[in-house]
Order: structure tokens, then sequence, then C-alpha cells
């Protein structure tokens, strides 16, 4: 039930499972952790009752158990345990502007981060309460042309235990460009303030950045990146 | 309780036994060091007397626990509180800011500069050639394939057969650079009267590039036509100069001119929720009987063009092309569903929501991601390369419903592995498959079967090297228990 083109992952090690969304089929796959081969998912979220509309990317929240679906102007969350035809527990949105492209909840601070178009490419951090729902305003945004938020394309994250979102940030060329760069931002932060630390980038190696994901344990940094057709992995322990 | 209440417990449960492993360390310790026949003395000495149940008598340090990472500590269940692992603030909380948990970083300019020039510590990435697509130049006795892994078309001797001890076989000509617009590269047409080679991209750039048969290098495309999003497979009807592709997101087939250039649209599209097309790949052309194949993956959704936003931009914007298909912009929310895996067969003119005249359907075809057709019209037979059954299905040509293959090619010897790409060679009455999955083409009598060993085998790596599989690696996830990165492409 895998297709091409998936564009998202996400892992939880709580419940040791992997969720993948299938875009052409509107679902939401949850597999075992340790699947492997032609296996099937051990559920599956899909139905009309779901409102989910090409599903990109997802993310997860582990501590609340939730599933969270950026959709532009609206972010689906769902029980992390839902399976079927279920309707989402709660929807930050329908709000018109909100550019929902991706999003990372911070459950230590009780925040979600909304990454996405400001309209134009231009991005921005939206920073809600972790529970929003409706049309509601952000607590605070972070955007304009010192944050360089150009263009998201794939997960970011929150590091919860410094207060920092870690995003990928691409630029508009097609074939990719010098001024891609992973950058690191105070979450806290208001306005328009610039990245802590920029890595990979601008003007060192990443060309087309997709996703970012952090790995704790070893206190590194994961980025895909489209033109280079490769994962990289960097060791950052200054956000640690 | 509050969180502060609960991590203050927790705080303190952490430290009682953290102090209960230093203690239970030290007393196993004293035991070892303790000559046997002493340990009773020693606690007699020390007044302990049998009480009937089990008491402390002696530690011993856990080599090296203070030492290396930072485990992770998992909670025993889904009811576990993450909050638990969370140190305290570093710093006072300030006022202004709600709860926040530790400082933000204060590098200094030398250290931002460093971590901006730091190299990554690893990288996954194929530095070889993956083939995806195939064809033959029959008048020119040339083979051309489309590489995913390192962004370039390369055209080979027909007859190359890579030495095993060789590392790989050299190209005879390579397109590969930022100027030709070649990315990730999934199907690939050559025509047989001119030689030019026609690509296409799959989703990240939305053009069909055609080269002229002696291009090489960094060159830009002859001609560029402007596809809809997610293209996959191409076929070419000669006789009537057409030119079809498959449209995965769209579940459509868009017919172009064949001549078509830049932003001329399709003259024919075929789409609709009659039409069964789930998620299309290959395709093929049969001009004999002027058939249409199709294969089909098996995800699909239901389109609705009234709700397409006027005010839309990027991929949700309407779009002024004729017979230009619906796409994610009409996508209806909540209708998406998993169909078994297909081929259907459609007249060639066949256009608008028709349902097709055929359908091969069901557990008996071992369709498994049939992701590339051709066809033996004078045989009668359909191709497919069956990408994650490792396996290449010949099917009659007039087969339908749940109908097994005449054929299949399949097993170690037959060195298939992950195929994308499939053309039949009229010419020479041979079968080449494009192999993703281990760095080869392999060619085959057509009537080939089983574990059948290549004629030829075109290698661009080194013999069992690996190859990560990564296409377009999209949004990575770290499994902290197995210590792996999840890559979705």
């Amino acid at each position: 039930m895998l297709t091409r083109s998936t564009h998202g992952v996400a892992y939880d090690n709580v419940r040791d499972v992997f969720l993948v969304p299938n875009f052409y089929a509107q679902a939401i796959q949850i597999f075992a952790g340790d699947s492997d081969g032609e296996v099937a998912p051990i559920r599956i979220i899909q139905g009309p009752l779901t409102g989910l509309h090409n599903p990109d990317k997802l993310m997860l929240d582990v501590v609340n158990n939730e599933i969270l679906i950026p959709q532009r102007d609206r972010v689906l969350v769902f029980d992390g345990n839902a399976n079927g035809n279920v309707a989402p527990k709660r929807m930050l949105g329908p709000k018109r502007g909100l550019g929902a492209l991706v999003v990372a909840p911070d459950p230590i601070h009780d925040l979600l981060v909304v990454a996405g178009a400001g309209g134009g490419f231009s991005g921005r951090f939206q920073i809600f309460d972790r529970t929003a729902s409706g049309d509601v305003e952000p607590k605070w945004v972070i955007a304009g042309p010192k944050a360089q938020l150009q263009r998201f394309m794939g997960p970011i994250e929150v590091q919860p235990t410094r207060g920092l979102i870690v995003a990928g940030i691409r630029t508009n060329e097609e074939l990719g460009g010098p001024d891609n760069f992973v950058g690191v931002w105070d979450l806290f932060a208001r306005g328009d303030v610039p990245p802590i630390y920029r890595i990979g980038g601008p003007n060192v190696l990443l060309e087309q950045v997709r996703g970012i994901t952090l790995n704790p344990k070893h206190k590194e940094l994961i980025v895909t990146d489209k033109r280079i057709n490769g994962v990289m992995t960097y060791y950052f322990p200054e956000i640690f | 309780m509050t969180r502060k209440g609960i991590l203050a417990d927790s705080r303190r449960f952490r430290a009682a036994a953290l102090a209960g492993m230093v203690a239970l360390g030290a007393a196993v310790v004293w035991v070892q060091s303790v000559p046997p026949g002493e340990l009773q003395a020693n606690a007699g000495r020390a007044g302990r007397r049998p009480t009937g149940s089990a008491q402390l008598m002696s530690v011993q340090a856990i080599p090296g626990w203070a030492d290396g990472e930072m485990c992770e500590w998992m909670p025993a269940s889904a009811g576990s509180s993450f909050a638990a692992l969370i140190p305290e603030p570093l710093e006072p909380q300030s006022q202004d800011v709600p709860g926040r948990r530790g400082p933000a970083p204060m590098p200094t300019s030398e250290e931002v500069a460093a971590v901006n020039a730091r190299a990554p510590v690893r990288m996954i990435r194929d530095n070889f050639p993956s083939y995806s697509s195939i064809a033959v130049d029959m008048k020119n006795d040339e083979l051309v394939m489309t590489d995913e892994s390192t962004f370039s078309i390369l055209t080979y001797d027909r007859r190359t057969n890579t030495p095993p001890t060789a590392a790989f076989s050299e190209p005879k000509r390579e397109i590969s650079g930022g100027d030709t617009w070649i990315e990730y590269q999934c199907g690939v047409y050559v025509d047989q009267a001119s030689g030019d080679i026609y690509a296409v991209n799959n989703d990240t750039v939305d053009r069909l590039v055609v080269f002229s048969r002696e291009a090489r290098g960094n060159t830009p495309p002859d001609r560029i036509i402007h596809t809809p999003h997610t293209t996959y497979g191409i076929a070419v009807d000669e006789p009537h100069q057409e030119l079809f592709l498959t449209v995965q997101e769209a579940g459509a087939v868009s017919v172009f001119r064949k001549m078509a250039v830049e932003d001329e649209p399709p003259i024919r599209l075929l789409q609709g929720d009659q039409t069964l097309l789930a998620d299309p790949h290959g395709i093929a052309v049969d001009s004999t009987r002027d058939l249409l194949f199709v294969s089909n993956f098996g995800s699909v959704t239901e389109k609705d063009a009234s709700i397409v936003s006027p005010q839309g931009n990027g991929y949700y914007a309407p779009s002024e092309k004729a017979n230009w298909p619906l796409a994610r912009n009409a996508a209806v929310p909540g209708s998406g569903k998993f169909l078994p895996p297909s081929i259907t067969v459609y007249p060639r003119d066949a256009g608008g929501d028709v349902a097709p005249i055929r359908k091969i359907e069901g557990p008996k075809t071992q369709l498994n991601w049939p992701t590339a057709l051709a066809v033996d019209p004078k045989r009668g037979e359909i191709f497919v390369a069956n990408d994650t059954g490792d396996s290449v299905l010949v099917f009659d040509i007039m087969a339908s419903g749940d109908a097994a293959p005449k054929r299949v090619i399949q097993g170690p010897k037959s060195m298939i592995k992950s195929p994308t790409g499939v053309f039949y060679d009229w010419e020479h009455d041979e079968l080449w498959v494009a192999n993703f999955g281990n760095h080869t083409a392999t060619v085959y009598p057509a009537t080939a079967s089983g574990d059948a060993v290549p004629l030829r085998v075109v290698r661009s790596a080194p013999s069992n090297t690996g190859t990560p599989n990564i296409g377009n690696a999209y949004a990575p996830a770290y499994d902290s228990r197995r210590d792996q990165i999840l890559v979705p492409n």
C-alpha cells in the first residue's frame, strides 16, 4: 500500500511504530517499528470522516500520543491510536492564510509550531498553544527578512530542552541553489529575528533541503537534500 | 498534581534510585573482594543476624556505567510521561517567557562560523548510476537508460556485457548537469527514426526533455514539454504521432502531440472514476491493435473540479490549459482508497471518463508495484517490470480478470532486482530490464522464463555494490530503539 513519492515518515519511540502518509490514497498507515519487507500496516486511518486531503507530511507528539497532519489552512490532530474512518480529535483552523506546511509540537512547553508560507514563499513560524483549535491567532510569530525563512519543504523539529526550532530552509530554484541551510531559531523569539546557527549552508554543501530530524542520543542532526539525493548526518552538540 | 510537582517527584525518585545504585555497586565490590568464608564472619561482626528475609550483604560496581553516551530512558508504558525525562531549568524562568526550560544558546561569532562550515560526519548517497528506465535505439545499436541516482541519461553499445572483473561499463555518451533539466527521470523513449531521446521527469521539475541522439555533457535539451506534476511512464504511437504520459497524482493519462513544445496543451486527457486509473505508472501502446495499456499501483482519490479554488497557487491553482488533468487541487478530502494493482486496457484514442475495455487484476496476476510496461505485438504479449515482486511478468495481450502470467522471469540467476524499466527489442527479439535495485541492466531472449540467466549484463557499479535505493529522500525519522534512520522516497 505504499507508493512512490512518499514525503513523510515519523517514528514513535514510545509505542515502537512508524507512520507514513499516503498522498494518493489519502491515508495514514501505521506500521510496527520492526516492519521489514512486504508487511501490512497494523492500522490505517482513511475515509470521509478523516478529512484527509492529500496528506503529504505528518508529525507526532509522542508524549500526548497525537498525530498531526498539516493541511495548509488547517492542522488535523488525530488520537495516536486512531484507526479506520475516524474524525480528528481536534483541528487548528480552518484559518485563512495559516499556510501550514509542516508543524512541530513542543509537549514540554505545550506549544505547537506551525511553519509555512506567509505568501509568495516567504515563510514564517507561528507559535500556538499546543491544543489550539479553530480560527485562533498565534501567540507569537517569527518572520521577516532577518529570520531567513525562505521556504520549507520537509519536517522541522522543536528541541524542547533548549527551546529551539530546527528547520531546513530551501530557496526557490527548481534545481537547487547555494543558499540552502538548516537553521536554529529561539522558539521564544518574536518577530524578525535571525537564526542562532546555520549549518550546511549557505554556500557550504546543501543544495535543496528537504527535511530534518534530530537524534538526541548521539547529539546529531539528520538532513535530507533533494539535489544531493542523499541523507547527511551532522554532529551538532550545541543544540542539545 | 502540577507538571512541576510531577517533575519534582520524578527528580526525587531518580535521585533515590541513583543513590541506591551507588550503594549497591559499592556493596558488590566489597563482596567480591572478601575471601570465601569470611562473608559470614563479617556479617556477624557487622551485627547482622538472620532475619528470615533478604538483607543487603554486598555490592559490585557495574563496569563503565558512568561513562559513554546517555541512555534513553524509555517509559514503561505509553502512559508514562516523557516530561519526567526533562531536566530542571538551567536558569530562573523569565516572567516574559512562558515556562521556558533551559537557555537558548548564545554562541560567539567564531562558534557560529565553525558550525556553519561544519561537514557532515556521514552521508548516505549512491554515487553510482541507478538505471530507472530503458530503451534500445535499434538503428544505431545503442542502449539508452535514465539514471535516478546521479541524474543522467546514459548511452551504451547495445552489445555491452560488463566483464565480471570490471568495475563497471563506461557509457558511450552521458548527458547530465544543471543545464539539461535532468533530475529524477523515470521514463525514456527513443525515436527509432531520428534517435531522439525523450526522458520523463517524475515529480520535481515537471518538464519532459528531448535530446538529439548525439547530445552529451551538460547541454540544454533540444526541446522541452511542460507536463502535469508526477508524470511517470511514456509511450509514443508513431503512426498517429502521439505521446502518452501517465500522471500519478491525477490518476490520468495525458496525451500530447509527439512534437509538442513548451506550454502546448495536451490533445487528449483520460481521467475519471470510470477509467479505474489508480496511481498509474507504466504505459505502452500497441499500434497494430490500436490499444493502450496502463499499469496501476492502486491508490486513488476522487476528483471534483468544483472544489478547485480560483485563488489557489502552485499545485492548487486552476489551469487554463485544455485537457489539463485535475490533480491535488481537486482531490475530494477523505475520498482516498486502496485498490489492487492492475493493468487497464483502453482503445488508443480513449479520452474523457471512459471505462477500460479490459482489466487484469487479482492475486493470480502477481502484480506488485507494476512500474513499467512493454508490448510485443507480434507474439501478443505484455511485459511488466514488477518492482517489489523482483520479477518480470509476461501476460497474453488479451488477458483479462484474475489471469496468471504466461511466464515469470525471477530468481537469483536472473539478477532481476527492483525492476523499474522494461523494453522489448523487436529487431533482436530480446527483452531488456532496468534493475534499480542492483546497478544493472539485464537482457534475455524474449521468451525467457523462470530463473533465466541474462544474455548480457550492463553494470554501472562494481559487482555486489549495495544500493541505498534513495530517490528524492524527503522526510527522515530517527528510530532511537534500533539506532536507525527511516527514509521515505
